[in-house]
């Protein structure tokens, strides 16, 4: 029996694939389009039921320009507005910086275990944390405590230290930077560890910190985190074409005339800026940092053009699923909602890792 | 004479009509705000028709004074009374459901210490009246008490309580007072059991052991901290408590301290004098207080209140 095809031959068939470069544009429509979607879902949803109709017309509300009679209680824009809305744009926010901060540390550390905790950022938040929940007295100004305070400079005090550690005259050597971050995040470690045990009735306060939460989210709180996000994130962006060149060896990447030094203790301030941040009010987060760059990664390749903004998005998408799944589960009782990120991120990343069985680039 | 103490008799009971007919006095809420147990000053704008409370010790205080109609929102583990689990639950310990909170409206919420650094400022910043009670020490849940009752428009039922409860201390401390130190069995309450852990001094228990009669082996602790095997076994203590009825594997601390063989040496065991309490009554600072402290007297001198 002889072959017999009809039509055009295989060779003249039309390639049915978009340019890499449309596609991935198209990729950031879409998820802009989804995070917008998402806010609004996850905001309708919570553990006291209200009417999906209610929410929208509520929202709607906010809008410039839009001005809807209100048939809703007070009690009822109180939970949209000011619980709902806040932690669902909070838990963007924290999203979208963890998993920028994430791939930009892998990037620049070449190294795929890479995550925004790396270099001491989370155990020093920690223990400013801790040290701030011992202190005898109370502080408060700008809508927050003296906690989120004391963490964000433990964050930054702390990879400043293994920043001057790890400094060779004027380069920072990778594997130093990353071996003294460890070292010293493990020393910061066990001295939380200390104080919790000798902590008495304020260990629960600290169990629940250190465990991560979006529970009391505030407009305030948002108001602090965001210019933090906002800097770091476009000094980031600026410098996606830099990264892209240092996934060469450093040496190459100084000849392509790229100054190396430079670029990275710019990302590296920057990345850690928006991880304190996030950090300092929400706890730490695990999971989100280390795997959305690597599935956004093994989806739409490894252009840092591409890859910073997709990770951003999707980022900003997972974590705000991930905590309305935290809150609604079990309501009222909360699971913690680095528990979630673990049990959802890591089977999805190991199915993409099945799925698409190519080489990762880093 | 006789006229005249009539007439004066007469007198007084016009005067207790009037105040039968007139507005009972203590329905209305103190001006200036009151103090809570945390120094906050908290307003309220009347007396409080709908309360949440957000510990199982504040909800069995609100219930001891009548309030049970007011209460519209509780936590998962308010067990006590009965009437307490009807009652909407708003979260956790220390989990506050804070969009349950709103939607119930409340014009009363009964925090704790424990609420200080979070839900506490998260409630007031959405406009929410909250009072903190922060009860340690036996006078201080007197007090806490008396601080509701104020608050609530409950002065006399709360004074009532009050006088009760001290009445019963008081039944309890008349006869451990005059005990001499070698009278005072050496005492070890253990709250858990891996890691082994005790009340040390500044806690309730240990204070409940004292007034008890008793000499807890922890006194150089400080709250609840944890405690070595070495340190129990070397204290040799003549009375071994558990506090159990706490979640899942409640009675292991009690089965420990029953058959740890390197605990089979100590008086308390020799001597078979080893008991378990609920913690539910012994652990919480409501006014079910007092009857765990009948209880440790009754565990810790039975000789002395076996009639009771």
């Amino acid at each position: 029996m002889t072959p017999y095809r009809t039509g055009p031959s295989l060779t003249e068939l039309p390639v049915p694939v978009l340019p890499q470069r449309r596609r991935r544009i198209y990729a950031i429509i879409g998820l802009l389009a989804a995070l917008g979607g998402v806010i609004v879902f996850a905001t309708t949803l919570g553990s006291v039921q209200i009417p999906f109709t209610t929410t929208f017309r509520l929202l709607l509300d906010q809008m410039p320009g839009v001005d809807i009679a209100s048939t809703w209680q007070s009690t009822t824009e109180t939970i949209i507005l000011s619980i709902r809305l806040p932690r669902v744009i909070l838990a963007g926010i924290v999203g979208a910086a963890l998993s920028i901060a994430g791939a930009t540390y892998q990037g620049l550390f070449r190294n795929p275990l890479a995550d925004p905790y790396l270099i001491g950022v989370a155990q020093g938040a920690a223990l400013g944390a801790v040290i701030g929940f011992s202190l005898p007295f109370q502080w408060q100004g700008a809508g927050f405590g003296i906690i989120p305070l004391l963490a964000f400079t433990g964050a930054l005090v702390t990879v400043f230290v293994v920043y001057n550690l790890s400094r060779v005259g004027k380069t920072i050597p990778v594997t130093t930077l990353i071996l003294a971050g460890v070292a010293l995040g493990a020393l910061c470690s066990s001295i939380v560890s200390y104080l919790i045990i000798t902590s008495g009735d304020k260990m629960h306060g600290i169990m629940f910190w250190l465990m991560g939460s979006f529970s009391l989210s505030e407009w305030s709180e948002v108001r602090v985190v965001l210019p933090y996000f906002i800097t770091g994130v476009t000094i980031i962006l600026l410098y996606a074409r830099s990264l892209n060149v240092m996934q060469l060896d450093e040496e190459q990447a100084q000849q392509l005339g790229v100054d190396v030094e430079k670029v990275k203790r710019i990302l590296l301030a920057a990345a850690t800026l928006i991880t304190a941040a996030a950090v300092s009010f929400v706890g730490t987060i695990g999971f989100v940092g280390i795997i959305i760059p690597h599935i956004v990664r093994l989806i739409w390749g490894p252009d840092y053009r591409f890859l910073l903004p997709l990770s951003l998005l999707s980022g900003a998408v997972f974590l705000i699923l991930a905590d309305l799944v935290a809150r609604t589960a079990l309501a009222p009782m909360e699971i913690p909602v680095g528990v979630i990120t673990a049990i959802c991120g890591a089977p999805f990343f190991l199915y993409i890792l099945r799925r698409k069985r190519k080489v990762v680039f880093f | 004479m006789k006229k005249r103490l009539c007439y004066f008799g007469l007198l007084i009971a016009l005067f207790g009509l009037l105040a039968a007919c007139a507005p009972p006095a203590q329905e209305t809420v103190p001006s200036g705000g009151v103090t809570d147990q945390l120094g906050r000053t908290v307003e309220l704008d009347g007396i409080p028709q709908r309360i949440v409370s957000l510990a199982p010790s504040n909800t069995e205080i609100l219930f001891a004074l009548g309030l049970d109609d007011r209460v519209v929102g509780v936590t998962e583990y308010c067990n006590y009374p009965e009437a307490a689990k009807d009652k909407e639950v708003i979260g956790g310990f220390n989990t506050v459901d804070l969009e349950r909170v709103v939607a119930l409206s409340p014009d009363l919420i009964l925090a704790t210490s424990m609420h200080e650094d979070e839900a506490l400022r998260a409630l007031e910043n959405r406009g929410l009246t909250v009072f903190a009670l922060d009860p340690t020490t036996l006078d201080e849940v007197l007090e806490a008490i008396g601080l509701v009752g104020e608050i609530t428009g409950k002065v006399e039922e709360a004074a009532g309580l009050v006088n009760d409860m001290k009445e019963r201390m008081s039944a309890v401390t008349e006869k451990t007072d005059s005990l001499s130190p070698e009278q005072k069995p050496r005492v070890f309450f253990i709250t858990w059991h891996d890691p082994l852990m005790t009340p040390g001094s500044g806690t309730r228990h240990d204070e409940l052991i004292q007034m008890a009669g008793g000499v807890n082996i922890a006194r150089d602790l400080t709250s609840y901290a944890d405690i070595s095997l070495e340190a129990v076994i070397e204290a040799d203590p003549e009375v071994m408590i558990a506090g159990v009825g706490m979640g899942a594997g409640d009675d292991l601390p009690a089965q420990f301290i029953r058959t740890e063989p390197r605990l089979g040496g100590t008086d308390a065991r020799r001597n078979d004098r080893v008991y378990e309490v609920d913690v539910d009554i012994a652990g919480r600072p409501g006014p079910r207080i007092v009857g765990a402290l009948e209880e440790f007297a009754r565990l810790i001198h039975p000789e002395l209140f076996a009639g009771d």
